[in-house]
């Protein structure tokens, strides 16, 4: 038997030779269904006697819930189902336990789900909803952490009485002597803001019972394993006896990490009808009733002795929670692993509070927290250079680490490209040339660069006891492959990246493998997409099983041909001679003569793939990954003096990825990265106000358009990194991390003036010229309210 | 109560096809193509003209049929997604999303190329800036939509090499 | 519940007339602003949908004497590419390019563009620049009863116009510019493309030896309605177009708008970009 960790000479010999699938353009396998409408989407399976579900949302930020009273909305024709806390049990889930599917007692955000309806049609469930009259009495809202943190602010949730249920705090070395030790100091209050996913699909589900009621559920979820899990529980059903299905679904980016209260709620009212009941939702609701990005504000020191070595980094944050709890939470973890290690800094505290506001509360979003912590140190970053007097670059290259290091935080640094990708980006973009620090002008049009690298986990990060993925292989006696994995495609491509990996180890053609991926009935564990992990664990798994499949029919093929195993290859789906590349044999004839002679062998591996990383220790210190991603952005921008429109003219982005598996999928996650991340730089915001939302729709909402698309180079840094499948780390959050950094950093190049706050909407960066310009105070502008009126 | 409504029985053509179909006197044209025809290809995004994802072509011209009634298409000629592909094979601006690298989540894939169909009737050799305009409708929160132009600009000229 | 329970698509002007009768039912043309509403449930759904596409004389753009003419359903795509137009509609044809995306511009109407009444409307500035009028027809005791409205008062508030009920608009009319004129249209927003406008500007100058003989102002989304600078033509009539004649004129863009703070922007920021667009509009007009 084969083992990946003994590899053996002949592995050797293969790895020097020019890889068939490894590194290519290879298009995703499930391009051709989403380009003719044949891909299935949850919201095009109808299933005989589905009924359509729809949740009455509070609409109140605070209030204590009298009385529901459900009458009309039963009697209307068509109505299956109407559900209230009232008729469900109440388990309370989320990270902090604060949340139930149905809501009893209090609702604390204006998305809190008070009852829910199945009908007939969707006309008729939304009309149902209407005809559900509540009777609630306000309470108080809680508008804003400051708000939250006031003398005698209302208490939203009893078991935090101060509303702050948690801190993450992070310490390593001694800030005292990091101040000591540095010659200039910088602080700044940065204020991030809210922003939320948009997939183009909406958020839904469909759960159905059979006759022995078992659960199958077509979700979203990117998770299916953890969310079995976590379902199971609310819903009182042993997991065994959930079966979850998912569909292709229109985006993710962290959205589906968690178990979200409509998911519970639709397997009440299947429960209730013993129909299928799909729930799916509108545009306006998905902006309203999901979670978002966490607003932060983090107030940051920083400081650099003269050469330019860095010295210390003292974080305070305070995230606005909103009025539930999920996992996202939890993102100050990956915050303080930026803070502690983007660079190399020997003193870093991060001290925070998660508070509880009445605002909708936020989740998992690509990055997790990474980009929030990375544009605060590299605006700093840009102003201890220019305290001391560096170029940007220069001072970013003295504190590069190098391959080999171990981050303060406990990180190995096995392989690191972060020098190269600096030098890379900065070469591509002409930043000798174009960053300029020369006199700036006061109206019409300036023109500036910026640069910002990211540091992130690129090999899974253990933050359940597993961070594993597991493969079932089965080689047919026709020489096609299936592999079910563990992992789940969510658009990013990652069955492709397994397919290629297999039909490399395999020596067949990509055409020739069938990946199963989305059905927990099938597929063995995996924890689940996030963390930038798949191509990294799901990919090793694959190649693991992959290669043990190869050791089998290689040694059955020897036998069969009378030759040394080391001697021969497999290659275009024959067996050939290891040397010469000579045709000797098919590889379907090897495997039916496994099959149907000799030791009638079926060719099926399966593996288990647990990454060599190790859970944190109780100081959050540990090499919690298997590898880490390096990667630098520069930004060139045009800054109109006169109205502050930002407008992005061009990137450069290079990324230390260990290995490239997909040239065509890698770019497009930097593109789609680089593309988010000018959204939440320059326009994106989710506007919250008094709890309420103000703009929940595309119109105001503002995504990047093609229009805005500036010209991108992209460049791949290969470290090889010696536990990735080929060599390769993980790239998914990467690529949209330093993105506002780097945007913000060319607007500061260009104009001379810091902006603390995204986005960089033309109202704020306005604001911001003219009061460094002393035209006016810059406080006649700022935030605007209301609805829009146009 | 809701009222027993009068259906409009409609005729008109899709992808060649001529159908009749019952709907509501307010079903949108996205609602009878999804529903009563089950050409689900056609995506809804977001219900307000403002993602692209339901484009159709229209008599031509490409529309948002998440905005157009239903009963305004009687006689008209409408193609949808599952038109373009003949014979088992990709129409060429489906093969050149597929190489390309356009489709990642791939919901909006379907407007986008209805989109892009719409543009090179109009205009087969599209520079870059055409392209852009052409598809400023149609929002894609994966691609970043480089590799989306690309596509559209691979088939410039009948597929010659655009620079 | 509210649902829509008739469509009806009458073939010429006086059918619909009649139909249209005390106004309950919805004038539907291109669809791009009651769709949206209808979808997001924020309007009742009228009972009845009136299609005006069907009617013939209400689409494409003719002449008619002296008088441009555009009907009522023409959509913005069409406008954007006609070439008569582009030759003598002044910055028309250009905003009408600047409409959110081809989409909407292959469905949304000259005519329902105006009858919405949005103060953002894109189209509504460059015909103020035109002098255009809008021609509203009426059931009759003889047939068909016509009138015309100045575009400048046809706007009464933001979502409502002089219009009365049972009249229906049929089209714009306008005297081409001459070539001696110039027109510069701009919006502004926070993306280049799918934007309803923040702020809009446009100005029409006929310029002769360097001395303005004539000039037209008007504003979008700064005021309740679409808006023509009076105060700003009355700074540039006669003058020539000097930094300090620009300053004054844009100093009374500022003073003459009236914009809100809402979501998309705050006032005082509206007044900026306004003058900010129209300064620049003056200086390439005074450097052309």
């Amino acid at each position: 038997m084969i083992r990946t960790d003994v590899a053996t000479e002949a592995d050797a010999k293969r790895t020097t030779k020019e890889p068939s699938f490894i590194g290519k353009r290879v298009p995703k396998l499930d391009a051709p269904d989403k380009a003719t409408g044949l891909a299935r989407y949850l919201d095009d399976i109808k299933l005989p006697r589905m009924l359509y579900g729809k949740i009455l949302f509070s609409g109140r930020p605070h209030a204590r819930i009298v009385n529901i009273d459900t009458a009309a909305a039963k009697a209307l024709n068509g109505v299956r189902a109407v559900i209230t806390a009232d008729d469900i049990e109440l388990v309370p889930f989320g990270f902090g336990s604060d949340n139930t599917a149905l809501k009893k007692g209090t609702v604390t955000c204006v998305r809190d789900e008070v009852a829910a309806v199945a009908a007939d049609t969707p006309q008729i469930a939304a009309e149902a909803i209407k005809l559900i009259r509540v009777t609630y009495e306000d309470l108080p809202v809680v508008a804003s952490v400051a708000e939250a943190l006031a003398d005698g602010a209302p208490v939203i949730h009893e078991k935090a009485p101060n509303n702050i249920p948690f801190n993450f705090d992070y310490l390593h070395g001694d800030i005292e002597q990091g101040i000591a030790e540095s010659d200039v100091i910088v602080e700044d209050t940065f204020n991030l803001q809210r922003v939320t996913h948009c997939c183009l699909g909406t958020s839904g589900i469909i759960a159905e019972f059979d006759a022995t009621g078992k659960l199958t559920l077509h979700s979203l979820s990117q998770v299916p394993f953890l969310y079995t899990h976590d379902l199971s529980r609310i819903i009182g059903i042993p997991p065994q006896r959930i079966r979850v299905i998912q569909p292709p679904i229109g985006g993710g980016f962290g959205s589906k990490l968690d178990v979200h209260p409509f998911e519970p709620i639709c397997v009440f009212l299947a429960k209730a009808t013993q129909r299928p009941v799909r729930m799916h939702f509108t545009r306006e609701e998905e902006f309203f009733a999901t979670p978002t990005r966490q607003p932060m504000i983090i107030r940051l020191r920083s400081g650099a002795k003269k050469d330019g070595t860095f010295t210390f980094r003292d974080v305070k944050m305070t995230l606005d929670n909103g009025g539930r709890t999920s996992w996202g939470a939890t993102t100050p973890w990956i915050s303080m692993r930026t803070f502690s290690s983007l660079y190399r800094v020997p003193h870093v505290r991060q001290d925070v509070d998660v508070v509880y506001t009445n605002n909708i509360y936020a989740c998992a979003f690509r990055g997790y927290g990474n980009p929030q912590a990375t544009f605060t140190i590299e605006a700093q970053i840009d102003s201890l250079a220019e305290k001391i007097g560096m170029d940007p670059l220069d001072i970013r290259l003295k504190n590069a680490q190098e391959p080999g290091e171990t981050t303060g935080q406990g990180m190995v640094l096995r392989t690191c490209g972060l020098a190269e990708c600096l030098d890379t980006a900065a070469r591509n973009a002409g930043w000798e040339v174009k960053h300029s620090g020369a006199q700036k002008p006061t109206h019409g049009i300036a023109r500036g660069m910026g640069m910002a690298s990211l540091f992130h986990v690129g090999g899974g990060a253990k933050i359940y006891r597993s961070d594993g993925c597991g493969t079932m292989l089965k080689v047919d006696d026709f020489g096609g492959v299936t592999v079910q994995t563990g992992s789940s495609e969510i658009g990013q491509g990652s069955e492709t990246v397994i397919a290629q990996i297999v039909a490399e180890e395999l020596g067949l053609p990509i055409a020739n493998i069938r990946i199963i991926n989305n059905d927990t009935a099938l597929t063995p564990w995996d924890v689940g997409v996030h963390a930038s992990r798949t191509t990294f664990i799901a990919g090793n798994s694959a190649l693991r099983a992959a290669r043990e499949a190869r050791g089998k029919l290689l040694d059955a093929a020897a036998a069969m041909l009378k030759r040394d195993a080391d001697e021969i290859d497999l290659a275009d789906g024959k067996v050939v001679d290891g040397d010469t590349g000579e045709p000797l044999e098919s590889i379907g004839k090897v495997i039916r003569g496994m099959h149907f002679g000799g030791k009638h062998e079926l060719v099926m591996t399966t593996d288990f793939y647990e990454p060599p990383s190790k859970a944190p220790d109780k100081e959050q210190k540990g090499d919690i990954s298997a590898c880490y991603a390096f990667g630098t952005h520069v930004a060139e921008v045009e800054v109109d003096l006169d109205t502050g429109v930002v407008k992005v003219l061009g990137f450069s982005a290079a990324h230390d990825v260990g290995r490239v598996i997909n040239q065509l999928g890698i770019e497009g996650q930097v593109e789609g990265g680089i593309a988010q991340g000018i959204g939440y730089a320059l326009s994106e915001e989710l506007k919250v106000e008094g709890g309420y939302v103000l703009n929940p729709t595309f119109t105001d909402y503002k995504l990047m358009t093609t229009q805005e698309l500036p010209e991108i180079k992209t460049a791949f840094i290969e470290t090889q990194d010696p536990a990735g499948p080929y060599g390769a780390k993980g790239i998914a959050e990467a690529p949209l991390v330093p993105v506002a950094a780097a945007i913000a950093n060319a607007v500061y190049n260009a104009t001379g003036v810091r902006i603390t706050e995204l986005p960089l909407t033309p109202e704020r960066v306005l604001a911001k010229l003219q009061e460094a310009r002393g035209d006016k105070s810059g406080e006649t502008y700022g935030e605007t309210c209301g609805q829009p009126h146009g | 109560m809701p009222q027993v409504l009068d259906t409009l029985d409609l005729a008109f053509e899709v992808n060649g096809d001529a159908v009749s179909v019952k709907v509501p006197p307010g079903a949108t044209l996205l609602d009878a193509l999804r529903d009563a025809l089950e050409l689900t290809g056609t995506k809804l995004g977001c219900g307000e003209g403002e993602c692209g994802a339901c484009s159709v072509l229209l008599d031509g011209r490409v529309v948002n049929s998440c905005l157009v009634l239903a009963a305004e298409c009687a006689g008209a000629k409408i193609v949808t997604i599952e038109g373009l592909a003949a014979n088992g094979k990709l129409h060429a601006i489906q093969q050149a999303f597929v190489d390309q690298g356009a489709i990642q989540c791939g919901f909006c894939t379907p407007g986008m190329i209805m989109a892009t169909h719409a543009l090179l009737a109009d205009n087969p050799t599209p520079s870059e800036a055409d392209a852009k305009r052409a598809l400023e409708g149609n929002l894609c929160r994966c691609t970043g939509y480089r590799k989306i132009l690309d596509a559209v600009l691979s088939l410039a000229n009948g597929g010659v090499a655009h620079d | 519940m509210t649902v829509i329970q008739e469509y009806l698509a009458p073939r010429t002007l006086e059918e619909l007339t009649r139909l249209v009768g005390d106004g309950e039912a919805a004038i539907y043309a291109g669809g791009t602003d009651l769709g949206p509403r209808w979808n997001k449930d924020v309007v009742e759904k009228p009972a009845t949908v009136i299609d005006v596409k069907a009617i013939a004389e209400l689409h494409g753009v003719r002449v008619d004497g002296e008088e441009v003419v555009i009907g009522a359903c023409t959509l913005m795509s069409q406008i954007e590419a006609d070439p008569m137009l582009r030759k003598s509609a002044g910055a028309l044809a250009p905003a009408a390019g600047r409409v959110a995306c081809p989409q909407i511009r292959n469905r949304a109407t000259i005519g329902g563009n105006l009858c919405n009444a949005s103060p953002a409307a894109d189209t509504a500035v460059p015909l103020i620049l035109l002098d255009a009028e809008v021609e509203l027809a009426s059931v009759g005791d003889d047939g068909v009863v016509r009138r015309r409205v100045p575009i400048t008062e046809f706007f009464t508030g933001p979502g409502s116009t002089c219009r009365k009920p049972g009249e229906v608009l049929t089209c714009v009319r306008f005297k081409p510019l001459p070539d001696t004129t110039s027109c510069a249209w701009d919006k502004f927003g926070t993306r280049p493309a799918m934007e309803i406008a923040v702020a809009s500007v446009g100005v029409m100058l006929e310029q002769a030896d360097g001395v303005v003989k004539r000039a037209r102002v008007g504003y979008g989304s700064v005021a309740p309605t679409p808006l023509r600078g009076h105060k700003a033509e009355a700074e540039l009539a006669g003058k020539r177009l000097t930094a300090e004649v620009i300053e004054r004129v844009t100093a009374a863009a500022r003073d003459e708008i009236n914009p809100i703070s809402d979501v998309r922007a705050g006032a005082e920021y509206r007044r900026t970009v306004i003058g900010v667009m129209l300064g620049r509009m003056l200086n390439d007009a005074a450097g052309a």
